[in-house]
C-alpha cells in the first residue's frame, strides 16, 4: 500500500522523530553550524527509514540559514554549499563519475555532500561520516503519527494508532500515507478520525 | 671558478655510455663545482652520492684526468642544486602567477594542509614517499613523469599535492597546476565549445609543474587524450616536471592509446599499496593528533584490524567514534569505538525476509519449516513459532495480519499475543532471551 504524502506537510529536520538516531541528527546540525569538521555523509538504511526525510530537512534548514542547497534523486545536482544525493544505487556510471567529482569539490570548497543509500559502507568507496538510519521502534512510530496528524490540524486517538500499527504495513513512509489518506476522507465527510473510518481508508486504498 | 667545460664533458660522456633512465637519476641531478684545485660534486641525497661514489667515480676520475696534469682530487656533499646557467633544467627565475586558473570554479588549488610532513611512510608506499620528494626536490629533472598508481583512499592525492607544496615553498614564483583529470576534461570540452584553444594550450604548456590526479578518467575520450599527450610531450620536453596519478599501473588502464600509456612508462612508475596493520596503527594515531583528540594506541589497534581496506576509510572511522564521543560525552576506549563502528562495521545491509526467518528459528530448534506454520500447538513447536513470528515483527516492516498469514493463516490477535509472551518470556527465562538475542543477531548479520 504506498499512497502519496500530502505536499503541504515539509520533512524538516524538526519534525523528524529520532529516536535511535540522535547522534546523526545532532551531527547533521553541526555541520550546518559549521561546527562539524567532517562535511561529508553517508546515510544509509532500508527503504522507509527516513533517509529522504533527513536529507531533504537538511536542505531545507540549509536554505533557512541562508545557505545554497541542492536535492535530487538518481541524478547529481550542481554544486552548492549543501548538495544532497538520495538513493545513490539509482546513479549510472556517468553520474557516479560526476558524484566522485562533486565530493572532490565539496572537500576543497568546505560544501557539505550529504549522499544516501541502501547499501552499507562496506560496498562504498566516498567517506565521510558514515550512519545507519535505524529503524523507529512501534512507540517511536507512534508518536511520529501524532506529531504529523497535529502538524496537519487534526487529532490522532491512541485507538487509532494503535488500529495502524496493528494492521498496517509498519515502514513511516506507508503508515504516514495511510494517516494522510485518513484526514482527506474524514475532511470528505466532516466527521472525526476513527478506527471504523480508518479501516474504509485502508480497505479503499488495498 | 668551477671549470664548466670539463663537467660538461662528463655529463655528456654519460649521456652518450648509460641508458636515458640512469643517466637521469644519477648524473643529471649532480652539480659539480672547482674551488681550490679540489672538485666539490654535490648530490641531492646520500643515495644518489654512495652510487656515484661506488659505481661512476672512476669514469668521472679519468675523464677529469685526461685534462689535468695531477690526480684530480674529489669531495663530496649533499644539498640542492643552485640556479645557474648552466643547469637549464632547474624552474625558471622569472614566473609569473604562483597558480594559474583556467576555470576558477573547476581548478583545486593546492590544499596546504596536504603535505610530505603529515604523509605517513610505511613498507607499503616508502618507494612512492622517496620517488615523489625526489621529484619536488628537484622538478623536472629526474623522473619524468612521475607516475604514481594504486587503489583508492592510499594517499596518491595526498602525495601529489605534497609535491606541489614543497615546490612552491622552495619556489614561490612556480606554476604550480593541481587538476583532477574530470577538470582537465572539463577545460578541454570548454576550449571547443569557446574556440580558445590556444589560451588552453598556453596555460597548460607554460606550467612548471603539473599534477593531474586519477587519469584513468580519461579513458574512452579520445580528444581529450590527444590533447593531454601534446600537453605532457610539451612539458616533458622543457623539462617540467609532470606527476600523474591513476587508479591502475599504466599498460593496464583500459581505453587508453597506446602512445600515451607508453609516455606514462617513460619515466618512474611507482605503486601505493594498502597500508599494513603497523602503518595503519601510525595513521590513525597521527590523525587524532592533528585533530586534537589523540586516541589511545590499544583504541588505534582496535580500528586498524577492523578497518582494512584504505586510509579514507580509516580516518572516516575515526571521525564517526570522536563524533560519537563528543555526541554521549564519553571517553574514547575500545568499549566506546565498539559501539561507535557498529553499524559501520556490519558487512553488509541484509534485507531479512520473513521465509530466512522461519528457516533460521526451525533450524535452530531442529524443526522443519513446515511444523513451523502447521497447527500444532504443543510447547516444543508453539514456542519457536512465537519466537519466529516476535523476530518477523522485530526484523521486517510487514503488517501484524501479513505475519500472521505467513504462518499458515493465523490470525494478527495471534502474532500479537506471540509478540507479548516472548517479551515477557525474555526478563524472565535468561535462556530464552540468550536464543532470542542470538537468533536476532544471526539474521541481522
Amino acid at each position: 500500500m504506498l499512497l502519496g504524502i500530502s505536499p503541504d506537510w515539509i520533512p524538516t529536520l524538526d519534525n523528524f522523530v529520532a529516536g535511535h538516531n540522535a547522534e546523526l541528527l545532532s551531527a547533521l546540525n553541526l555541520a550546518l553550524n559549521k561546527s562539524q569538521a567532517e562535511r561529508g555523509f553517508y546515510i544509509w538504511g532500508e527503504t522507509g527509514s527516513g533517509k529522504t526525510h533527513l536529507l531533504q530537512g537538511a536542505v531545507e534548514k540549509a536554505r533557512t540559514l541562508g545557505l545554497s542547497a541542492e536535492y535530487a534523486r538518481g541524478r547529481v545536482p550542481a554544486a552548492a554549499q549543501l548538495v544532497a544525493v538520495d538513493d545513490v544505487e539509482l546513479l549510472d556510471d556517468a553520474a557516479q563519475i560526476a558524484l566522485f567529482d562533486l565530493y572532490n569539490h565539496q572537500r576543497e570548497s568546505g560544501g557539505i555532500l550529504l549522499v544516501s543509500g541502501m547499501a552499507a559502507p562496506a560496498h562504498l568507496q566516498l567517506r565521510g561520516l558514515i550512519y545507519q538510519v535505524q529503524a523507529l521502534s512501534d512507540e517511536e512510530k507512534a508518536l511520529a503519527l501524532q506529531q504529523h496528524a497535529q502538524a496537519r490540524g487534526f487529532i490522532l486517538t491512541p485507538e487509532v494508532t494503535q488500529y495502524l500499527l496493528r494492521h498496517g504495513r509498519r515502514d513511516l513512509p506507508s503508515l504516514l500515507g495511510v494517516l494522510d489518506a485518513l484526514d482527506e476522507h474524514c475532511l470528505r465527510l466532516k466527521r472525526a478520525a476513527s478506527v471504523p473510518l480508518l479501516k474504509e481508508v485502508m480497505r479503499n486504498a488495498v | 671558478m668551477p671549470d664548466i667545460s670539463l663537467w660538461s664533458e662528463c655529463l655528456h660522456f654519460f649521456e652518450e655510455t648509460l641508458p636515458p633512465q640512469q643517466f637521469n637519476s644519477w648524473i643529471k641531478p649532480l652539480h659539480c663545482e672547482e674551488i681550490a684545485d679540489k672538485f666539490i660534486l654535490t648530490a641531492p641525497n646520500t643515495f644518489i652520492l654512495k652510487v656515484i661514489q661506488d659505481r661512476f667515480l672512476p669514469e668521472i676520475t679519468k675523464i677529469v684526468e685526461r685534462s689535468l696534469t695531477k690526480k684530480p682530487q674529489f669531495e663530496f656533499k649533499i644539498g640542492k642544486r643552485t640556479v645557474s646557467p648552466s643547469s637549464p633544467k632547474i624552474l625558471p627565475e622569472i614566473l609569473v602567477e604562483p597558480v594559474i586558473q583556467i576555470n576558477n570554479k573547476n581548478h583545486s588549488k593546492l590544499n596546504g594542509s596536504l603535505a610530505f610532513e603529515n604523509f605517513v611512510t610505511g613498507k607499503a608506499n616508502q618507494l612512492a614517499h622517496a620517488a615523489a620528494m625526489q621529484v619536488a626536490n628537484f622538478p623536472g629533472t629526474i623522473y619524468n613523469p612521475l607516475f604514481i598508481y594504486g587503489g583508492v583512499g592510499l594517499g596518491k592525492t595526498h602525495l601529489l599535492q605534497s609535491i606541489g607544496n614543497l615546490v612552491k615553498k622552495d619556489n614561490s614564483q612556480a606554476k604550480i597546476c593541481y587538476v583532477h583529470a574530470t577538470n582537465y576534461i572539463s577545460d578541454v570540452v570548454r576550449a571547443f565549445q569557446t574556440k580558445k584553444f590556444d589560451e588552453f594550450k598556453q596555460f597548460y604548456n607554460s606550467l612548471d609543474l603539473l599534477l593531474i590526479d586519477d587519469i584513468q578518467f580519461i579513458a574512452d575520450k579520445p580528444g581529450t587524450q590527444q590533447e593531454f599527450f601534446y600537453t605532457l610531450n610539451s612539458l616533458i620536453d622543457s623539462n617540467k616536471q609532470v606527476v600523474i596519478t591513476c587508479d591502475t599501473f599504466p599498460k593496464e588502464i583500459s581505453g587508453i592509446e597506446a602512445r600515451l600509456t607508453s609516455r606514462f612508462s617513460c619515466g618512474l612508475t611507482v605503486a601505493v599499496e594498502p597500508p599494513g596493520l603497523e602503518m595503519r596503527v601510525a595513521i590513525l594515531l597521527q590523525k587524532s593528533a592533528t585533530l586534537n583528540h589523540p586516541i589511545k594506541e590499544e583504541v588505534a589497534f582496535f580500528i586498524a584490524k577492523h578497518v582494512r581496506s584504505n586510509i579514507r576509510e580509516l580516518e572516516g572511522a575515526l571521525n564517526r567514534i570522536l563524533a560519537y564521543a563528543k555526541f554521549h560525552k564519553e571517553n574514547i576506549t575500545v568499549e566506546t569505538s565498539k559501539e561507535a563502528l557498529k553499524d559501520l562495521l556490519s558487512a553488509q545491509n541484509k534485507q531479512v525476509s520473513i521465509e530466512n526467518i522461519q528457516k533460521t528459528v526451525a533450524d535452530f530448534y531442529r524443526l522443519k519449516v513446515i511444523e513451523l506454520l502447521s497447527k500444532k500447538r504443543t510447547r516444543t513447536i508453539a514456542r519457536p513459532r512465537q519466537m519466529a513470528m516476535c523476530l518477523a515483527r522485530e526484523l521486517t516492516q510487514l503488517s501484524l495480519p501479513e505475519i500472521g498469514h505467513a504462518f499458515g493463516g493465523r490470525d494478527h490477535s495471534t502474532v500479537l499475543h506471540a509478540c507479548k509472551t516472548i517479551e515477557n518470556l525474555r526478563n524472565l527465562d535468561h535462556a530464552l532471551n540468550a536464543d532470542f538475542n542470538l537468533l536476532n543477531q544471526t539474521l541481522r548479520n
